[in-house]
């Protein structure tokens, strides 16, 4: 068996080495595979995660009349908790409010004045209310507006926030839906790239493969060392690419980030480059497997 | 029981045929020549015998065994049996002289070991030995036939087919080739050789098969090239 593995890596590495030009063909258009599906992987996954952060800035704040008591607000809050839509409610009194309010106006002298001549707080008690998922904001909106406690209610207005969950919602399903499809559009063809490459490699070996069946080689003793020389030009490949992706997304990225501030590819990439070369070599490898796996077999029927 | 037996064995081709009811027997050890016009059905006769051609009609046995029963696992094992000798060579072009009768070597499952020692010693006997680590193209269509042969030897087949080994070789060379297939045949292998070097066939002064169109026209004991 030793023996056997032995040969298996000798002759894949010796057909690597002394088949340079195919097999830097073959590195070169794998290259090219893995960081056309890489960026995009990457892309879509930077997107998604402007989607989630999104989501997670979302929530519905409903404003109270000011002689509404504290009591009856918190009873609101505990009758709203009940509801199995429903992940978090904050209350916030007229005093936290205030708090809130100076402390982001702080900079500001002139908000600062107007309150002290006011006199009083002038700010409403709140429910800040999360939901489990985004799809659910339009429904709670919806029962907030049917409610009995409506008319405790400082007039809100509620057809805007609508508009803005659903475009997020439609946003996300869109976006979810558009990665999937362009990743296995990728994938199609950096697999349709990758055997197309190895098919010709392999076209221009088959006198080689045909001279070994009539030497009364097996197809496994001879599809062997292949397999692993697709195998190790995909992992040489994922290498190359990983490479050459550092300074593309290095350039990339801040372009992107112009663009859109939330969209970080190169933190996503940073946080991510372990889990990203993994899958890539993985990719790679299978990508080399299966293209000379299916390249040969017609050559294997001597 | 012959060690190769054709019974009314016929190959068309598109509804051409290329050898008609052929029947013969070859025994353990003996040494038949082949001969014929080019068409006449010698290549096939020899690919039939491998199966790299499926029969039309008819049956091949090798050793008693029908050859047409055969899983494709029994051909690689019948393959390993037979030895093949080609005009173009058929070399592994990336390979080393060492490394493609080292291949040979493998296949038929010999050990690293036996491998080390055999393979050099092969190429000794055809006094390659300096020649080892060359790749084909850097040796000479004698040279390269030498490997050829080395290879065929490194499996020990029982039967080693010949197929116009000498065509690419000059006078000299051929002489030395056919010379080293007498050798391996006086220890006890058989040879089929098929050729249409008339004056290689009449040194020889062996069994001849003479072909003509697909069928057996003469089958002689110390026969001569008469077509």
């Amino acid at each position: 068996m030793l023996t056997l593995i032995k040969r298996v890596f000798r002759t894949a590495w010796q057909g690597l080495v002394r088949n340079n030009w195919l097999s830097f063909t073959c590195i070169a258009m794998l290259t090219i595979s893995l960081i056309i599906l890489s960026s995009i992987f990457i892309f879509n996954n930077t997107s998604n995660n402007l989607i989630n952060i999104l989501k997670e800035k979302m929530d519905i704040s409903i404003y109270f009349k000011r002689d509404v008591p504290e009591e009856d607000i918190l009873r609101i809050r505990d009758d709203l908790i009940g509801s199995e839509k429903i992940a978090k409610i904050e209350y916030i009194s007229q005093d936290e409010a205030l708090k809130i309010f100076e402390e982001k106006s702080s900079r500001n002298p002139a908000i600062k004045r107007a309150l002290e001549e006011l006199g009083e707080n002038p700010l409403a008690a709140s429910l800040n209310i999360k939901a489990k998922d985004t799809k659910y904001y339009t429904e709670i909106i919806d029962e907030i507006d049917n409610s009995v406690f409506k008319e405790k209610l400082i007039t809100v207005d509620l057809m805007e926030n609508q508009r803005v969950i659903e475009r997020i919602n439609s946003l996300s399903v869109g976006i979810k839906l558009g990665s999937i499809l362009v990743i296995l559009i990728a994938a199609f063809l950096s697999l349709l790239i990758s055997l197309n490459t190895i098919r010709m490699a392999i076209y221009s070996l088959k006198g080689e493969i045909e001279i070994m069946k009539l030497v009364g080689a097996s197809n496994w003793f001879i599809r062997g060392p292949f397999l692993l020389e697709g195998a190790l030009q995909g992992i040489i490949a994922s290498f190359v690419a990983i490479l050459i992706l550092i300074p593309l997304i290095m350039w990339g990225s801040p372009r992107v980030e112009s663009f859109i501030a939330e969209i970080s590819m190169s933190l996503y990439f940073w946080s991510h480059f372990w889990y990203i070369l993994l899958y890539q070599t993985l990719f790679g490898i299978f990508l080399g497997i299966v293209s000379s796996f299916w390249a040969m077999n017609k050559y294997l029927k001597v | 029981m012959p060690l190769v037996y054709f019974k009314n064995v016929s190959k068309a081709y598109n509804g051409s045929l290329i050898l008609d009811n052929v029947t013969f027997e070859v025994k353990s050890g003996e040494f038949v020549s082949l001969v014929g016009r080019s068409g006449a059905g010698k290549t096939t006769i020899l690919k039939m015998l491998i199966k790299e051609e499926p029969t039309t009609k008819g049956r091949i046995f090798f050793n008693d065994k029908d050859i047409n029963k055969f899983k494709p696992g029994e051909v690689t094992f019948l393959r390993r049996k037979i030895g093949m000798v080609f005009q173009d060579f058929r070399l592994l072009a990336n390979r080393t002289a060492y490394e493609n009768v080292a291949f040979a070597m493998e296949v038929a499952g010999y050990s690293e070991q036996a491998i080390k020692k055999d393979a050099p010693e092969l190429l000794k006997l055809v006094n390659l030995e300096e020649k080892a680590n060359n790749f084909p193209h850097q040796l000479s269509a004698g040279e390269k036939q030498k490997v050829v042969i080395c290879r065929v030897l490194a499996q020990r087949p029982e039967i080693i087919l010949a197929d116009e080994p000498t065509g690419d070789l000059d006078p000299i060379n051929t002489w030395e080739i056919i010379k080293l297939l007498m050798k391996i045949n006086e220890l006890g292998t058989a040879i089929i050789l098929a050729t249409h070097d008339k004056e290689v066939i009449n040194t020889l002064g062996q069994r001849v098969i003479s072909l003509d169109k697909g069928k057996i026209i003469r089958d002689e004991e110390e026969g001569k090239y008469l077509i």
